[in-house]
């Protein structure tokens, strides 16, 4: 038969007493912080997601600000287009006017001239609209215009890059995999520059030619050419923005996720803690109580 | 045969249980005293001569009991099973210590810790690209890289203060083993002197054997006793005291991890003879520590230097093909602190870009962008996607985040695995102890017991003597009428 002596007896109870203790302790702590992982060798499986997670999380935050400044270098890229548009819609009209009325006198033509000279100065304004630093329309410029004059009255494009060299698009990352051009050269929205056949070198034209009714015919072809090309540009934006809409649902569904995910792992089961701690209590108090029963009597409290 | 004969009887038998309480006493007393063994006095009837000769007969009838000898009742085989699991217990309460100081030195998962800077620094590269002009953008990047390498450095340093402390801690613990060794040679000494003339020196065995404990807990020792009752101890089969001679030891090696992890095979800790200087192969909490100076804190910190170098060779190698806002191309991004670029740790990288204008986000050159400066962000694009990792085809392979995140995930693992160790091997060295205390310990039940038999027999003898004297008083008094 094992000797028990008193001191065994002590020494066994301590342990199981600090056993108690520990898993006591451990709940509380969980409970306090809220959390089920606090350092990574409580759960290293969880660690592992709960990083990769939290870096998930890291990178919507930032796509969510992408997204939010995408959609508003599209939204002020669609309405100086719109603009444009109208204004270069005026153009037409009044080009077909000169065209009509090709008995007009000296200075209604004139009239006509110095009112397309004072829309293609606007046009040039809208051109160079400048959001956050960067004119819109100028494609990798550091500089702040996109088209200047030249000096002899025409509008020479001082941007950098035509579309063509995919370095020099605006971009914004949406998600991981994905980005989204945010702006559009002018080059690519009012035609090729230099030529003379571009909005500005059109719109020139229009204003020079309103006596001659043959030249006039061009430039009326030649600013239909460009109203197709600026609407395209329009289409254009259009599309990426309701791209730009999709990622940024994508993204706010992303988030959810991660966060639901993260808590999954990370954070405690409020009710299961609370019974667990509940009956961790339970236990340390009957392990006490047996503890002290067991310690007090021995022969000696029976000897007279 | 006569009525003294049986006097001097019943006076054995009362001044041996007079003894036998004496010693109940001393065991009741030391009921809680560490490394105590019980005693016991061993009685032994005294017979009658032998061997008969002229002078001297004897009537069969022995004369009393001797209760010189006092026995210490301990199991020798228990002891030493103590000695081991004790060391087990102290080398793997050291490590668990250790890995629970790491573990609080990294600091995750949660947003303090180096990943959360990480995942502020890639960011960083993101509102570049969306504002590529703006110094406002470009100048929290460098804070936040600031952040990140002063982060790296502060894990750095916590592990080198947690090195510096565990060399301290063994210095000190070689310091009291070399006193306890002393200790034990001085007790050899006098237990041996004791032997020789035959008293007892049960108590001076047992703090022997409790100091003995102390050095298998501390360096893994283990005890054979001799037969001149002296206790040699050795260490890993060095032997630090035999009999009144106890050698001496101190702490050889360098004095940091780094140095540690540059030539492992000269700076690594040990604990060596002095003089001498042959290594001992300790155990117990010494080789517990040596374990975290030689080998973890030296790994964690040599898996943080390749993380470190991996983001300045991952970032660089794509900041070099941009173009500043000066139109010069990028440098380096990161640096070991004096330009250096390949031999960058934790504890040195710094951020090589003070000038704001310097990060090197577009990848137009002047010439490529008909001499002007290029606003595009390509470059900061791929250097925001770094924080997926290093791409190749499509997909991406382990960039710095994920070398760090592998390192956390395996130190929890190690941590788990320790502390299971710990538990377990908690368990049975408290198990071993109290099957040595089942042996060895005072049950004051069974001390109360003996001292109630031999309460009763002191009477008894008491009583032998009356009786005697009331045997001896009839005689004398019908002679003498």
């Amino acid at each position: 038969m094992t000797r028990v002596t008193q001191h065994a007896v002590a020494l066994t109870s301590l342990q199981g007493l600090n056993g108690n203790l520990a898993a006591l302790q451990r709940l509380q702590q969980q409970m306090t912080s809220g959390k089920t992982i606090s350092q990574p060798s409580d759960d290293p499986t969880g660690t592992n997601t709960s990083m990769i997670v939290r870096q998930g999380m890291a990178g919507a935050t930032q796509q969510a600000r992408n997204i939010t400044d995408g959609q508003t270098f599209l939204d002020s890229t669609d309405s100086a287009l719109q603009n444009m548009l109208d204004q270069v819609r005026k153009v037409r009209d009044l080009t077909v006017q000169a065209l009509n009325n090709g008995a007009l006198d000296g200075p209604s033509q004139q009239a006509i001239a110095t009112q397309v000279q004072g829309i293609r100065e606007s046009l040039l304004g809208q051109a160079n609209l400048v959001v956050q630093g960067r004119p819109l329309f100028g494609g990798a410029t550091t500089g702040s215009f996109a088209y200047q004059d030249d000096g002899t009255g025409n509008y020479v494009y001082g941007g950098v890059g035509d579309g063509t060299d995919s370095r020099t698009w605006m971009t914004r990352q949406v998600s991981d995999v994905e980005q989204i051009r945010v702006d559009i050269t002018g080059p690519e929205a009012f035609g090729v520059p230099g030529s003379g056949k571009d909005l500005f070198g059109v719109v020139k034209n229009v204003a020079a030619d309103v006596a001659d009714p043959t030249k006039l015919t061009t430039d009326l072809s030649d600013l239909d050419n460009v109203i197709d090309g600026l609407t395209t540009a329009l289409a254009d934006i259009g599309t990426r923005s309701a791209r730009m809409q999709t990622a940024a649902t994508n993204n706010s569904n992303q988030q959810l996720t991660l966060t639901t995910k993260l808590s999954q792992t990370e954070d405690i089961d409020l009710p299961k803690t609370i019974m667990n701690l509940q009956m961790q209590q339970v236990g340390y108090q009957a392990a006490l109580a047996a503890t002290a029963q067991a310690l007090q009597p021995t022969l000696v409290d029976f000897l007279k | 045969m006569s009525l003294f004969s049986t006097l001097n009887t019943a006076n054995t038998a009362l001044s041996a249980q007079q003894r036998a309480i004496e010693v109940t006493g001393q065991n009741i007393a030391n009921v809680n005293t560490d490394g105590y063994s019980r005693q016991r006095v061993d009685m032994q009837s005294v017979g009658g001569t032998a061997v008969p000769a002229i002078w001297s007969v004897s009537n069969q009838v022995g004369s009393g009991v001797d209760a010189d000898t006092i026995t210490r009742i301990r199991d020798a085989f228990l002891e030493a099973r103590a000695q081991t699991e004790h060391a087990g217990a102290s080398n793997l309460t050291v490590q668990d210590t250790t890995y629970t100081q790491v573990q609080q030195a990294f600091r995750e998962p949660g947003t303090t810790g180096i990943q959360s800077m990480l995942s502020d620094f890639w960011p960083g590269f993101g509102d570049i690209a969306n504002n590529s002009t703006d110094t406002g953008a470009r100048e929290q990047l460098l804070e936040r890289s600031q952040t990140l390498a002063a982060g790296l450095h502060s894990t750095m340093g916590s592990l080198d203060g947690q090195w510096a402390e565990s060399k301290d801690s063994l210095q000190t613990l070689v310091t009291d083993v070399n006193a306890t060794a002393s200790s034990i040679a001085e007790l050899n000494q006098s237990i041996k002197s004791a032997t020789m003339s035959k008293l007892q020196s049960n108590d001076l065995q047992d703090k022997r054997d409790s100091l003995v404990l102390k050095l298998a807990e501390q360096i893994g020792a283990t005890a054979t006793p001799m037969d001149d009752g002296t206790l040699t101890v050795t260490v890993g089969g060095v032997s630090l005291v035999s009999g009144n001679n106890a050698i001496q030891l101190a702490v050889s090696g360098g004095n940091s991890a780094a140095e540690v992890n540059q030539n492992p095979a000269a700076n690594s800790i040990a604990i060596v003879t002095n003089p001498g200087g042959a290594v001992v192969r300790a155990g117990g909490t010494a080789a517990g520590q040596m374990t975290t100076m030689n080998s973890i804190i030296p790994g964690y910190e040599k898996q943080l230097n390749g993380v470190a170098q991996q983001l300045a060779d991952q970032v660089n190698s794509v900041h070099q093909t941009g173009y500043d806002l000066y139109g010069t191309q990028g440098g380096a991004f990161f640096d070991d602190g004096s330009g250096g670029t390949t031999a960058v740790t934790a504890a040195n990288i710094s951020v090589a870009v003070t000038d704001p204008k310097k990060i090197a986000a577009a990848a137009l050159s002047p010439v490529a962008a008909n001499g002007q400066i290029s606003a595009d962000h390509a470059v900061a694009d791929q250097l925001y996607q770094l924080r997926l990792g290093i791409p190749s085809g499509g997909t991406y392979t382990d960039g710095a985040d994920a070398t760090y995140r592998k390192m956390i995930v395996a130190l929890g693992v190690q941590a788990a695995t320790t502390s299971n160790s710990l538990t377990t091997q908690s368990a049975v060295s408290t198990h071993v102890d109290a099957a040595r205390e089942s042996v060895s310990g005072v049950n004051i039940d069974e001390e109360m017991t003996n001292m109630l038999q031999y309460q009763h027999a002191y009477s008894a003898a008491g009583q032998l003597v009356s009786t005697v004297q009331s045997m001896m008083d009839t005689l004398i008094n019908m002679v003498g009428r």
